[in-house]
């Protein structure tokens, strides 16, 4: 998957209508809570990326859930 | 992975009783501090929508004799040797609730009766001790299951109160036809992600359990259930199909050959997930009863059974498939052949009766 389409991907998992970017901050989001975590869990589960709850704690930016999904985005 | 294999055995009936007051997460979402914006996200992706919970001091017991007494109104209650019962909201700390029901129900003085204390994994667990009674020589057993969790969940606990529902479901199993396959797993060490901390003998009842705390995801008491629903969410995720696999191959049974799934209704979400990956869809998976009724913790697999099932299970012989995860934290699986049996639609509790 592209960066451009994981992007995309992400705002929808989050319930956000916000134009996400790398450098976007997670704080910055209203949307970014425990619902949309799960969310990103199911999300991640789906790419076949292993994720626990842990792994989100420490996120600030958009750039780190890109990260979190590792070689699965161009 | 404990694994059992039972012949000979049916389910006769399947009875839920639900709480008597229904609310709506718009009711209380101001308990929860959730806006309008909210409400709708919470509706679309977690399935939230209403709750069926006891008004007073309804116990489980209340709703179990309700179940129990409709069951006995077709099936002769004399034959009965065992009654279980299975719950986290006994009516005491001691003795098992399943003992007063025996006196309640008016089932014989040699009736064999005590608790089980699981939820989510109840139903299960419940069904393989009746199965394993009757293997050993019992004629009928009768299992109760439930939760009154609206008992045990602060009114702002935002993370687990607008899931909950109250239900008391009685199941009849006796000598037959039939055959069940199980498979059971337990895993201690995430005991601490579903917990009423408070009243037991490791952090005894005190002052200090009856005043609400604040924390990120909720307000609640030491008496009050937590739930970290990141955690249990991922559990789920990573055991359910795992197990389903586990069923199949020791089973024998393709998929395919399943005329229903009837899972743990967590809440909607983590069943998308489960079907998704099993690629079934509702009508084989129902997953519309937390919506509905909330989730009834060990009774929401009977619930759902009454609740969306019911003309199918009592109509047709069926192979189902029963799934139950959560609070422990504990899983298992069954699946089970039975003749059609006596399935009516949700009951709704009739208080002072």
């Amino acid at each position: 998957m592209t960066k451009d389409n994981f992007l995309e991907l992400l705002a929808e998992t989050i319930d956000t209508e916000m134009e996400l970017e790398e450098t976007t901050l997670l704080d910055e989001i209203d949307e970014y809570d425990s619902i949309a975590v799960l969310s990103l869990m199911s999300l991640y589960d789906e790419l076949n990326v292993k994720v626990s709850p842990r792994d989100f704690e420490n996120l600030k930016v958009v750039a780190d859930l890109i990260e979190l999904a590792g070689e699965k985005i161009e | 992975m404990a694994k059992l294999h039972f012949d000979n055995i049916d389910i006769k009936a399947v009875v839920t009783t639900v709480g008597d007051k229904r609310v709506t997460i718009e009711e209380e979402a101001h308990n929860f501090g959730y806006d309008e914006k909210m409400i709708k996200r919470l509706k679309k992706r977690m399935g939230f929508n209403s709750r069926y919970v006891v008004s007073g001091d309804t116990c489980t017991s209340d709703l179990c004799v309700q179940s129990a007494e409709k069951i006995f109104e077709k099936f002769d209650k004399s034959r009965v040797e065992a009654l279980l019962f299975v719950s986290q909201t006994p009516d005491y700390k001691a003795p098992s609730t399943a003992i007063i029901m025996q006196d309640r129900l008016g089932l014989s003085k040699d009736t064999i009766a005590y608790d089980i204390n699981l939820g989510c994994s109840g139903f299960i667990n419940g069904l393989l001790n009746a199965y394993s009674l009757i293997n050993s020589g019992l004629e009928s057993v009768l299992l109760c299951v439930g939760d009154v969790a609206s008992r045990f969940s602060y009114y702002q606990d935002k993370n687990l109160t607008p899931l909950m529902g109250d239900g008391g479901s009685a199941i009849l199993i006796e000598k037959g036809k039939g055959s069940g396959d199980f498979v059971l797993h337990s895993d201690g060490s995430g005991y601490r992600h579903l917990i009423i901390p408070d009243g037991g003998c490791r952090n005894p009842f005190s002052e200090e359990s009856l005043k609400p705390k604040e924390f990120e995801d909720g307000i609640r008491r030491g008496i009050d259930m937590y739930m970290n629903g990141g955690e249990i969410f991922n559990f789920t995720l990573k055991v359910v199909p795992n197990m389903f696999d586990e069923l199949f191959e020791f089973s024998k049974t393709p998929k395919d050959n399943i005329d229903y799934f009837v899972l743990h209704q967590a809440n909607r979400y983590i069943l998308q997930n489960i079907a998704k990956k099993l690629e079934l869809t509702e009508d084989r998976l129902p997953m519309s009863t937390m919506t509905i009724y909330g989730n009834q913790n060990s009774a929401s697999i009977a619930g759902t059974i009454n609740g969306f099932l019911s003309d199918k299970f009592s109509q047709n012989s069926i192979k189902a498939l029963f799934a139950g995860f959560g609070i422990g934290l504990s899983w298992g699986a069954c699946l089970v052949d039975i003749d059609k049996i006596y399935a009516p639609e949700i009951q709704i509790y009739k208080r002072g009766e």
